[in-house]
């Protein structure tokens, strides 16, 4: 029985170690790719551990929201950083924006319904998907572009789903399941769109393009190490990384 | 003898350990929210459309799985035939896929092109639409009626069925008249797990029927949908609400199964 007992204290001992994490991220879900890559070098160069975890920007806003520990925060769009700044969850001088997120119309390989551009949604039979206006950064940011065309209401009755999840969108394209999706161009670098995947840019006028910033948050546990951790991933060594996987640098 | 004592102490004390657990975190859904906002979710347009799309997608599949495991358990039970044991395996495997896995495979199928052909020719399509929502529960709940309809038939004795067949009646009346009534307690269980196997189900109908905001939104989306909306009033109300249906259709079932 002694050796159970102890068993058992061993391993709430290694869940404890686990959990005590010494960077706490909340990063938007479409960013995991290179922020995956960020971590690993970042964890390897100052021997710490990072905790990421990933939600769509709605849930990790609402998550620093309801105050849970956090200590870096990088939503898919600017304006959850805008909304935490004002209610003073995220510390001003700390709030930088790092690269670009530029809507694409994503269309199965070979591209079956001949989308040439954002007009094309509105033809009859088109099968569109786009995010949850309420759920992933990128289905407001649809909404809006489609909206800005003046085309929302046409395009409204192809939609086909709204999905909750951007890689629902990635799977619904990429198995010919619907025409065109909206999403993010950087997703598409991604290992599983590439070849089932052909992107069609938005035009200028209508397209609406979004910062991917990075703050640090009030409530901070590990501010030294947050704000070494933002140096790096805003680093001219960092933006490789968020090249490489797809992502615009901010010109600034 | 207080070696055995402490044998028994201990299992027992493990027993009431996972169950106070348990109470404490069911009760945690339904202390946590504050009522005001559950009173006022509860009517949400939003969650009166999940409940009544819910409750006829879970009937509707539970009928249609009832129709499909009763032939199939009795098969499995009774029958001999050729590939049986791989029929079983095959069966089973969803149980042990993780419901994604199954939407994604269930996706691939009915968003074929060839077979999306035949059955638009027919009028049915299955993905993303209220429709695939009742594919979706039908495949996951499927095994789980079709395991209990097999033991069920398992336990009871051939032996009148023999009879019943050496009386001279054929093997459909021997099924209506003997097998199935003195199955009734497992078909009663059977339909409530698959009932509750339906309601709960996430992972298929969010990929095969897309998951979309009062369009295809079933409880179990509606608690997804918003924490990923960061509204977490609601998110606890439909879970409330989750708990509460399959609550009352284990009770109501139970209750059916002492009276009949």
């Amino acid at each position: 029985m002694k050796k159970i007992l102890s068993i058992i204290a061993f391993l709430f001992l290694l869940s404890s170690n686990c959990i005590a994490a010494d960077l706490l991220v909340f990063s938007g879900a479409g960013l995991i790719k290179p922020m995956e890559e960020l971590k690993i070098n970042f964890e390897k160069s100052h021997s710490i551990v990072i905790d990421i975890h990933y939600g769509s920007s709605g849930e990790i806003f609402a998550g620093v929201a309801a105050g849970q520990p956090c200590d870096v925060l990088i939503p898919g769009a600017e304006k959850y950083t805008d909304d935490a700044l004002k209610n003073g969850w995220v510390l001003e001088n700390t709030v930088t924006k790092m690269v670009l997120h530029i809507p694409v119309i994503a269309v199965p390989k070979g591209n079956p319904a001949k989308i040439k551009g954002l007009m094309d949604l509105t033809r009859p039979n088109v099968r569109v998907a786009i995010g949850d206006p309420k759920a992933p950064a990128i289905g407001r940011v649809a909404k809006q572009i489609l909206i800005r065309g003046g085309i929302w209401e046409k395009v409204k009755s192809n939609i086909s789903v709204y999905a909750p999840t951007v890689n629902q969108l990635l799977i619904y394209a990429a198995l010919s399941q619907v025409d065109a999706a909206i999403i993010w161009g950087d997703l598409v670098t991604w290992a599983e769109g590439k070849g089932k995947l052909e992107i069609i840019p938005i035009e200028k006028e209508y397209n609406i393009i979004k910062t991917i910033p990075t703050a640090i948050c009030t409530g901070a546990l590990h501010k030294n190490t947050a704000i070494q951790f933002n140096e790096y991933i805003t680093s001219p060594e960092g933006m490789k990384i968020w090249e490489k996987w797809g992502f615009e640098p901010c010109a600034e | 003898m207080r070696r055995v004592d402490f044998f028994q102490t201990s299992f027992i004390a493990i027993t009431l350990f996972i169950t106070i657990l348990l109470i404490m975190a069911i009760a945690s859904l339904f202390v946590v929210p504050s009522w005001d906002d559950v009173r006022h979710n509860i009517w949400s347009e939003e969650m009166r459309f999940s409940l009544k799309l819910s409750l006829i997608t879970g009937i509707t599949s539970t009928i249609l799985v009832m129709l499909f495991a009763l032939p199939i358990g009795y098969a499995l039970s009774r029958f001999r035939f050729w590939g049986k044991g791989l029929v079983k395996t095959v069966i089973d495997m969803p149980i042990a896929f993780p419901e994604l896995v199954l939407g994604l495979c269930l996706l691939l199928l009915f968003g074929s092109t060839i077979l999306r052909d035949i059955l638009a020719s027919a009028g049915i399509n299955f993905v993303f639409t209220k429709k695939g929502i009742v594919a979706a529960q039908f495949f996951t709940a499927l095994p789980y009626a079709i395991r209990i309809m097999k033991s069920t038939f398992d336990y009871i004795n051939p032996r009148l069925e023999f009879v019943s067949r050496s009386l001279g009646y054929s093997m459909f009346e021997t099924f209506k008249n003997i097998s199935l009534p003195l199955a009734k307690n497992g078909i009663v269980a059977s339909m409530v797990i698959s009932f509750a196997r339906c309601i709960g189900t996430f992972g298929t109908v969010l990929i095969l029927a897309g998951g979309s905001y009062m369009k295809t939104e079933i409880l179990p989306i509606t608690l997804y949908l918003n924490i990923s909306y960061g509204n977490m009033g609601m998110a606890l109300t439909s879970g409330i609400v989750l708990m509460i249906v399959s609550f009352l259709a284990i009770f109501v079932f139970e209750k059916a199964e002492v009276s009949l």
